[in-house]
């Protein structure tokens, strides 16, 4: 489809007044954003050595197209530097993959947000945080590149709260969601690695995240204990559907975990194990549907998959594991799925190096 | 100051409804559920007001598998094919 050139707004040149001027035409998320002045556009595209007109997602619902230079623009508005384009950019190439539904997961009622984890050597460049406040407030490039997403969402998808955008009660990762893998010792392959990219080369996976839910465990000491506390909110009746599961284990967590020896797929198959409701407390709760059960028991089943029970997701591979956060605190977190079902896969993509 | 626009530059779609039947009176129909809970059984309690007053007759129950994802083109073909007319609806 031809793209047409993009639109240019003469406003005064007053800097208060051009901030005003993107509030007036509803180009923010409520937050002032960063006038998208022509001279900032051009530095953030020169981040990409394709053309500008370069389409690098399209919305299945409405037809329109995410062009590299609408990518740009809106990262400006959100406040990202040059250096932070190519992790948006591998984000929205990830996100158009079919099986994430970017439509579905960010139209919905359910109220989910892109979940952003950059994991390789392009996060410390860039200079992202996978310490203390992970999840934010108080590091640019996390937050501007989150909150990127969410004007592109916004502006160039045109998904509107309250009119495309029917999310019940909203979710505050919808003004950014986005953070680091902490690969300092993190004694677990990065996931980059786990994705198999070559040696060097930063991913970011991408993941409708319905939520956060912080899971405390100060008294544990071995993996059954922490792990037991994470698989207990992933299956808490709130959550429990067929979908996929985020966790991101404090170091002090991932210490005792894997300080006593556990690999990732070990602490996959302890959570995938553990984390279940009984069909009659599903049914209890008037969650139990016969053809949830039937997807996850029937043929091609996984072994671990116990009868008579709902478990969280389908495969122990349905759980993404890794490490962030401070070194104090007994605090790790469990990110649930959008969707009852697998409306959403979570996707991946190389990060390019810079040009 | 020169502000980039920040909105997509596709060209809007153009839309269109489809005509509007001109009777209904023994049309053939189909029922798109898309798997949410009670889908089926709203849509169907629909057909059935149809049946009931219209003499239609019900031909086709289609699932959609991803309730949030448009359905894919070769039911809708399929479906077309054997119906007048199709019934969706979200359930809930």
């Amino acid at each position: 489809m031809t793209i047409a050139s993009p639109r240019i707004h003469e406003v005064p040149d007053d800097l208060l007044a051009a901030i005003d001027y993107c509030y007036d035409q509803g180009w923010t998320d409520g937050l002032p954003v960063v006038p998208p002045v022509v001279d900032r556009v051009k530095a953030m595209l020169a981040a990409d050595s394709r053309p500008a007109d370069t389409v690098i997602a399209h919305h299945p619902a409405t037809g329109l197209d995410l062009s590299l230079h609408a990518a740009a623009v809106n990262a400006v508005m959100a406040g990202c530097l040059p250096d932070y384009f190519p992790v948006l950019v591998a984000a929205f190439e990830a996100m158009d993959k079919p099986e994430f539904n970017f439509h579905g997961s960010t139209a919905s009622t359910g109220g989910s947000a892109p979940l952003l984890i950059v994991s390789g050597p392009c996060a410390d460049e860039i200079g992202m945080n996978a310490d203390v406040n992970l999840f934010g407030p108080g590091n640019r490039a996390n937050a501007t590149i989150g909150r990127a997403v969410r004007l592109i969402l916004r502006n160039v998808f045109q998904m509107l709260p309250g009119i495309s955008d029917k999310s019940t009660q909203g979710n505050p990762g919808k003004y950014s969601f986005c953070i680091a893998e902490r690969s300092r010792g993190n004694p677990w392959p990065l996931l980059c690695e786990a994705q198999g990219y070559p040696k060097g080369t930063s991913s970011v996976t991408v993941y409708a995240g319905g939520g956060f839910c912080n899971v405390e465990n100060h008294g544990g000491n071995t993996p059954e204990q922490i792990l037991g506390s994470v698989a207990d909110a992933m299956a808490n009746y709130g959550c429990i559907t067929l979908g996929q599961a985020v966790v991101i284990l404090a170091p002090e967590h991932m210490q005792i975990v894997a300080g006593a020896g556990w690999t990732r797929e070990q602490a996959q198959a302890f959570l995938f194990t553990q984390a279940k409701r009984s069909v009659e407390g599903m049914k209890g709760v008037g969650k139990y549907r016969d053809r949830e059960y039937d997807t996850q028991h029937g043929t091609g089943a996984h072994a671990l998959a116990e009868r008579d029970f709902m478990h969280r997701g389908l495969t122990p591979d349905d759980i993404l594991i890794t490490m962030g956060g401070g070194d104090a605190g007994g605090h790790s977190c469990f990110i649930p799925s959008w969707s009852r079902g697998r409306g959403s896969i979570m996707q991946h993509g190389a990060i390019r190096a810079p040009q | 100051m020169q502000l980039y626009s920040p909105l997509s530059t596709t060209p809007k779609r153009k839309l269109f409804r489809a005509p509007a039947l001109g009777k209904i009176d023994g049309l053939r129909i189909g029922v798109l559920e898309n798997g949410k809970l009670n889908a089926e059984e709203m849509l169907n309690e629909v057909a059935a007001l149809f049946v009931q007053r219209h003499g239609c007759t019900v031909r086709s129950l289609a699932s959609k598998t991803n309730a949030s994802a448009p359905a894919p083109a070769n039911t809708l073909v399929k479906v077309a094919q054997e119906v007048d007319f199709l019934i969706t609806g979200l359930g809930d």
